[in-house]
């Protein structure tokens, strides 16, 4: 491709030859859905089939239903386990396709399952869950058979109040291939690229540390796919991910470890992490069980010690201090564009505005929702500003300022599904930053035993080598390459009722949305 | 101060708050945070035009959205006035925002209250657009020289009791309630801002704009206006897109002027704090508050300076240990008080005031306990003195180069550049000078510390002047270059460099100007050029008896020298090989930047007119240099330029860089092998996560050095100032010979020295004038050392074990083995070939040989837990990374 001839071009000018040599050949991935189970043999599921002596393989179920969930195999007299995840429970009566109901013998029973009412929690309920399973499977939403809550949570707040309100009919028929969603990342103009991602969503922070190096590159292959980013989070570059450099950011966070000329040089964005909002204040934190071996090289540090990075940067007390942070990686690699992440505190727009002088392209606030199990209980959700008053702010502030679209504005801390995504562009954000979604479409039951990281039940959030063989790269990818294809269809499905061409368009249109605890009507037409 | 007499006056405030119906609620109105900050004082009154370089350097401290200045000490015949007025009356300076309200104001604010002796407007450029680096119209700016008419003053008296105070104190309340009055009424109360008071008090003057400061000095047209003390401040806020010039600094009291850097973390608590006292902030910027609090502990509780600064940066931790029981006593008490109204850092503030009663002015810088902001400190002793703050060393330099080119007495090289220590025993984070009048009115400067102990200036008495041409006697002409010329044989340069150190102390500067100048000549073959660079290098590096004279005069000698060798040098457009392996280069030939040809090694970079970051900075250029195959690099008159030997990306072991001038902060951020010598101090932020190569400062290191560094071998001369190497791992190796302001080696992580792991070195020396090793009065004196490590070690020369138990929060100390020694020996061998500083010398205690375990202490990590993990590569696992870049 003749751009790209030009990008290699241009690299060589920019970057000194002994950064280049490191360069390997750049993976592609197919953006292509593929059906991706469960690696469990039983995924958890709403119901549970439970087939009696009294069967008598009559094969009368197998026939029924249409969801696939009875399972007899060829050349045996019994049938196997029922498939209880695909079972969507009592409402086929009104279809007729029942197989209690029309099991000869009443061998058959459909009940609840316990665990669903045990999983999942107010932000990510149990629906949510399992609805994010489905789409990273099938690549596509639910069927509107299984009745899966799954455009929020039940936290009583937040993204869970709002609502679009969609017009009874789009206001332009469009044809969802003529929709838009990429977002531009510089809006500087100031020479450097423009960087352009095809979904308005890229991947968090999360180190080799905090999660193993499968689900590292399992994000870092969709994102190569879906031609948006991953970032290294504070853990070091894994030299595995080399060949997805022109999808990766680099994380300079407070500890700045594994953080070198060379990983500064290889990626086109650069993510300085002031604060997270899980925990603004508390700096970062990998337990000493998490520090294995590898993890100790990565970061040279010392094997089995807790490895903290301290709040805020040592080297920033001002904005100033800020303003020369950002000028000493732009000039270590004079191509990257530079992305500052902070909390959301009350005086977030000020920061906002402060990060654009001092020459961000990217204002990444995150807000309080967000935060995984390794982040202290004690400070999700109460210290830093609820995201979606934060995004507001910082946009209208940044408005008035006049300097709106001079840099690209990115909400992240608790955004779980194509609405929530939706919701924060639709209250001024340019796109979002996405971490615990990912988890869950690799297998999270959100569990909250991140910090104790090497006992991961699911092997996601764990660098013990045993327990992250549990998951390859193949399936981990295509895990979530189907959860962004869901995600991306449900985007379009929203520009397209709302008759917009871009995702450009929602940016800031809060008129489009109202707070159900502000409005009459108890239900709304989403 | 009686209490009574206390409550009198804070009383009246409270009254005259509630008749002008101040508002309850009160917020931060911008943020703001770094910022660039000066102050110089001379003894002489010196012409504004020296604020405006190094106001100008720091531009990258401020955004242009506010700037400041503030004089004190001024000439009477320049404003108008007699002697007599100036001194007597108070200098009211009024700006108008709107142009309008003038009339009116004078009707409500002064023709009643005062007499006025004079009154000028300040003149202007006519078109404020054809200064550059203004955002909007400057204020027109009135000068009063006023004092409250008697029968006023007698009825404020009466009516607020004050009965009790001296006069003068009342007339101070009187003008400085009248200014809040006139703030309150055409400033704060309203949305449309329309006139403030600048400043009110005697003999002193401020200026501010929405702009750069040094747009001021061209605007009012002060370029020529003399004071002895002068004070600057570029701003950096970052909300509205409206600014005021009333929101920038300085910020006035009675008497002074107070800029500030950083941003308090407790400005609400401060402001409910005076509040309590019936002080009430109008501009809503934590700069005012502190200029408030000062003025407080000043006038109202008249605390004697030492206790100000107590109140405003307390002593803490082992600092506080380690002063008087009786200072304990008092300082329990001050702490006890004021605590809410300490403002939280970080912090910097630097003051001018005007202590007209006790006929002097002073100058003072003030750092907060945590040191989170960058301070230094100068003075310049000799027939004209000058004493200066900023908060970066290339603002100081490049005062002193502005002045010196006006009074050839000046040096441009200071006597001394130091810190101060915030909230410490020693020095208690701040440096006084006092500039005091004597009868006839001829000022001297003495500097000293919160404790008023006096700061220490090396040796020598005898001054070169300048403002003459170097000279030389017949004798000198036959025998010097004679001398030198026989002795210079390329690669000779230490054997040179001895033979001219040794005859120095009993040289004249003329001689030692011939000599340096016979090295230039030399320098011209170009067999010779590098040993002659070398030999000034040496001479510019190292510590060796003068004689009787001044060390900062013989270095501005030999800088002045070596700067010209390098400015002889063949410049880049020359393509003849036969000119030598040096090509220089500037900020205009910069374009001519090509690949090296034939023998050429060294490029040799001019920095002068670089910017000091972005594309058009010398550390950019030296990168693309690099690209083009540039390997050896010297830069030259660097002005503060950040970045140095930053993104040259891996394998650099091949790349050296000399830097000679004021270097920036940032330096050797992130090498990867290459070496690069500071000719001098360095800045902050240096080697932060340096992966190896090797950095060589002859001086000391700012702030937060090292952070986060992996590896990299480091030698420096001097101190590190405070949070050097937190959060590194790997394997840095560091020598330090003077010691650390706090927080060495915080998280340090460095595995195991003995096996491959990281240390620091710390030897708590100085080298004296005559460049004998002199012990510090404790290796260390921060209260907190290798906080929460996990690996690595310090290495303390201490002797006399002054190191105690309470200073290690998690460390532990451990014996000095003979593995350890055979460790660290390597390191102070490298450290003597740089520095001179012999290892045994370092193991000679009050003239005894000792052995290396009765010299140095060990600090270790106190509690690691012996760990086995199953080691897996699973992250860099079975990657073919050479075959997948040769396939490439």
């Amino acid at each position: 491709m003749a751009s790209s001839m030009e990008k290699e071009r241009r690299l060589e000018d920019i970057l000194p030859e002994n950064t280049l040599k490191t360069r390997v050949p750049q993976e592609q991935v197919e953006r292509v859905v593929r059906p991706a189970p469960s690696r469990y043999r039983n995924e958890i599921s709403r119901y549970i089939v439970h087939r009696s002596q009294d069967c008598r393989s009559c094969g009368k179920c197998l026939e029924i239903c249409s969801y696939g969930v009875h399972v007899h195999k060829p050349g045996f007299k019994y049938f196997g386990e029922p498939q209880h995840h695909l079972c969507v429970g009592p409402s086929c009566e009104k279809s007729g396709r029942y197989c209690v109901a029309h099991c000869p013998t009443g061998a058959l029973q459909i009940r609840e399952n316990p665990m669903y009412r045990a999983l999942g929690d107010y932000r990510w309920t149990a629906d949510l869950i399992l609805a994010t399973w489905k789409m990273a499977e099938t690549g596509d939403v639910p069927d509107p058979a299984y009745d899966y809550d799954y455009e929020c949570g039940n936290s009583g707040g937040g993204f869970d109040r709002l609502r679009f309100k969609f017009p009874e009919k789009p206001p332009v028929e469009l044809d969802e291939s003529e929709i838009d969603t990429s977002i531009t990342l510089n809006r500087r103009g100031d020479g450097r690229p423009q960087v352009t991602i095809d979904v308005p969503w890229y991947g968090g922070g999360m180190s080799f540390g905090s999660v193993s190096n499968v689900t590292q590159l399992s994000k870092a292959r969709a994102c190569v796919a879906f031609n948006t980013f991953t970032c290294t989070g504070e853990g070091g570059y894994m030299e595995r991910m080399r060949p997805y450099d022109d999808h990766v950011i680099t994380q300079v966070a407070t500890g700045l470890f594994g953080v070198r000329e060379e990983t500064i040089q290889r990626v086109p964005i650069v993510e300085f992490k002031y604060a997270q909002g899980a925990k603004p204040g508390l700096g970062g934190h990998l337990l000493g069980d998490k520090n294995t071996p590898a993890v100790a090289r990565m970061r040279e540090a010392v094997l089995g010690i807790s490895l903290f990075s301290p709040f805020p940067f040592h080297s920033v007390y001002s904005i100033e201090d800020h303003m020369k942070h950002l000028d000493w990686i732009k000039h270590i690699n004079r191509r990257a564009l530079v992305s500052t992440k902070v909390s959301t505190p009350t005086d977030v727009d000020m920061v906002a505005v402060g990060s654009y002088s001092a020459g961000t392209h990217i204002v990444h606030i995150d807000g309080g929702y967000g935060g995984t199990g390794a982040a202290p209980d004690i400070a999700k959700k109460n210290i830093a500003m609820p995201i979606e008053y934060a995004i507001g702010k910082v946009h209208q502030f940044l408005a008035a300022e006049g300097v709106r679209d001079k840099v690209t504005l990115i909400a992240s801390g608790g955004i779980r599904t194509a609405y929530d995504i939706a919701k924060a562009i639709a209250l001024g954000a340019d796109g979002v930053v996405i971490g615990t979604a990912e988890m869950v479409a690799l297998g999270c039951v959100r569990c909250s035993r991140c910090e104790s990281g090497r006992g991961c039940p699911r092997g996601i959030a764990t660098t013990d080598p045993v327990l992250a063989a549990k998951m390859d790269i193949d399936w981990g990818s295509q895990r979530l390459i189907n959860l962004y294809s869901a995600w991306h269809k449900t985007l379009k499905s929203i520009l397209r009722r709302l008759g917009m061409r871009s995702v450009g368009e929602l940016r800031g249109r809060t008129d489009l949305m109202m707070h159900l605890d502000y409005t009459d009507e108890g239900t709304t037409n989403t | 101060m009686n209490s009574e007499l206390i409550s009198r006056l804070t009383d009246s405030r409270k009254i005259l708050a509630e008749s002008l119906d101040y508002p309850p609620i009160l917020r931060k109105e911008s943020e703001e945070g770094g910022c660039g900050v000066v102050g110089f004082c001379c003894s002489l009154p010196v012409a504004g035009r020296h604020i405006y370089e190094p106001s100008r350097q720091m531009h990258n401290r401020g955004n242009g959205k506010g700037g400041g200045i503030a004089a004190v000490g001024l000439v009477p015949e320049q404003l108008g006035v007699s002697r007599e007025i100036l001194d007597s009356h108070y200098l009211l300076h009024v700006a108008f925002i709107d142009t309008n309200v003038r009339a009116e104001i004078e009707n409500e604010f002064i023709t009643p209250f005062f007499d006025i002796a004079a009154s000028a407007e300040l003149d202007k450029v006519d078109d404020w657009k054809t200064v550059p680096g203004l955002e909007v119209l400057p204020p027109d700016v009135c000068r009063y020289f006023v004092r409250v008419k008697p029968a006023v003053l007698d009825s404020f008296i009466e009516k607020n009791r004050l009965q009790k105070h001296g006069r003068d104190e009342a007339e101070d309340e009187f003008i400085s309630q009248n200014s809040f009055s006139l703030n309150q009424r055409y400033y704060a109360s309203l949305g449309e801002k329309r006139a403030f008071v600048l400043s009110h008090g005697k003999d002193i003057m401020i200026l501010k704009v929405v702009g750069y400061a040094e747009a001021i000095v061209k605007y009012y047209k002060i370029e020529d206006l003399c004071a002895h003390v002068w004070i600057a401040h570029q701003r950096f806020p970052t909300k509205g897109r409206v600014w005021h010039p009333g929101g920038a600094h300085p910020f006035a009291a009675i008497d002074m002027a107070l800029v500030h850097n950083g941003d308090f973390a407790n400005y609400h608590s401060v402001t409910e704090y005076l509040k309590q006292r019936h002080i009430y902030p109008q501009f809503l910027t934590d700069t005012e508050v502190s200029a408030l609090l000062f003025d407080l502990f000043s006038r109202t509780y008249h605390y004697p300076l030492e206790y100000i600064i107590e109140a405003l940066a307390p002593t803490t931790e082992l600092d506080f240990d380690r002063l008087s029981p009786e200072r304990q006593k008092t300082y329990r008490t001050i702490q006890a008080t004021h605590i809410h109204g300490s403002p939280d850092g970080p912090w910097f503030f630097i003051i001018a005031r005007n202590l007209a009663r006790q006929r002097k002015f002073q100058l003072m810088g003030i750092t907060d306990t945590a040191m989170l902001r960058p301070q230094v400190f100068a003075f310049c002793d000799g027939e004209v003195q000058v004493g200066l703050i900023a908060s970066e060393k290339q603002a100081i330099d490049a005062t002193l180069l502005s002045l010196s080119k006006d009074d050839r007495r000046i040096c441009p090289v200071a006597d001394r550049y130091w810190n101060a220590r915030g909230g410490s025993y020693e020095d208690g984070g701040a440096f006084i000078f006092d500039l005091n009048k004597d009868k006839e009115g001829a000022v001297r400067i003495t500097c000293t510390d919160k404790f008023s102990t006096p700061v220490a200036m090396p040796g020598g008495t005898e001054s070169c002047d300048f403002s003459k041409e170097f000279s030389y006697s017949i004798e000198a002409e036959e025998t010097i270059p004679t001398l030198i010329s026989e002795r210079f044989v390329p690669g000779n340069a230490s054997a040179i460099f001895e033979m001219i150190r040794d005859l120095i102390p009993q040289s004249t500067y003329d001689e030692i100007h011939l000599a340096c100048r016979q090295i230039i000549n030399q320098a011209k073959d170009p067999s010779k050029t590098s040993t002659a660079i070398e030999v000034l290098t040496l001479l510019n590096d190292r510590r060796f008896t003068l004689g009787t004279k001044r060390r900062s005069h013989v270095l501005h000698i030999i800088r002045t020298e070596l700067n010209l060798l390098f400015l002889g040098l063949s410049k880049i457009s020359v393509k003849d090989a036969a000119r030598g392996a040096y090509r220089l280069i500037d900020f205009e030939s910069r374009s001519d930047l090509r690949e090296p040809q034939g023998g050429e090694t060294t490029l040799v970079i001019n920095a002068a007119h670089f910017a000091p970051e972005g594309d058009d900075c010398d550390a950019a250029l030296l990168v693309d240099a690099y690209m083009k195959g540039w390997r050896r690099f010297i830069c030259f008159n660097c002005i503060g330029q950040r970045y140095s030997g930053c993104g040259l990306g891996p394998e650099t072991d091949e790349v050296t860089i000399d830097l000679y001038g004021s270097s920036g902060d940032y330096l050797g951020s992130g090498i990867d092998g290459l070496t690069i010598t500071v000719h001098g101090n360095a800045q902050d932020q240096l080697g932060q996560i340096i992966k190896q190569g090797r950095l060589i400062i002859h001086g000391d290191v700012g702030q937060t050095f090292m952070y986060g560094a992996k590896g990299g071998e480091v030698y420096v001369l001097g101190n590190a100032a405070g949070r050097p190497l937190i959060n590194s791992v790997g394997r840095p190796k560091v020598v330090i010979n003077g010691t650390c302001l706090d927080f060495l080696a915080e998280s340090f992580m460095a595995g195991d020295p003995l096996s491959g792991g990281g240390f620091v070195i710390l030897n708590g020396v100085r080298l004296d004038n005559d460049g004998k090793l002199i012990d510090l009065a404790d290796p260390y004196p921060g209260s907190n050392l290798f906080s929460l490590a996990s690996g690595g070690a310090i290495f303390v020369r201490d002797p006399r074990k002054t190191l105690v138990d309470q200073q290690l929060n998690g460390g532990r100390f451990a014996k000095v083995t003979d593995a350890d020694w055979e460790l660290i020996l390597p390191y102070l061998e490298e450290n003597e070939k740089h520095f001179g500083i012999k290892v045994s010398e370092l193991l000679r205690v009050k003239g005894r040989q000792l052995k290396p375990c009765n010299v140095y202490r060990k600090v270790v990590p106190g509690n690691v837990k012996d760990i086995v993990l199953e080691d897996t590569d699973d992250v860099w696992a079975d990657e073919p990374v050479e075959e997948m870049a040769a396939t490439m």
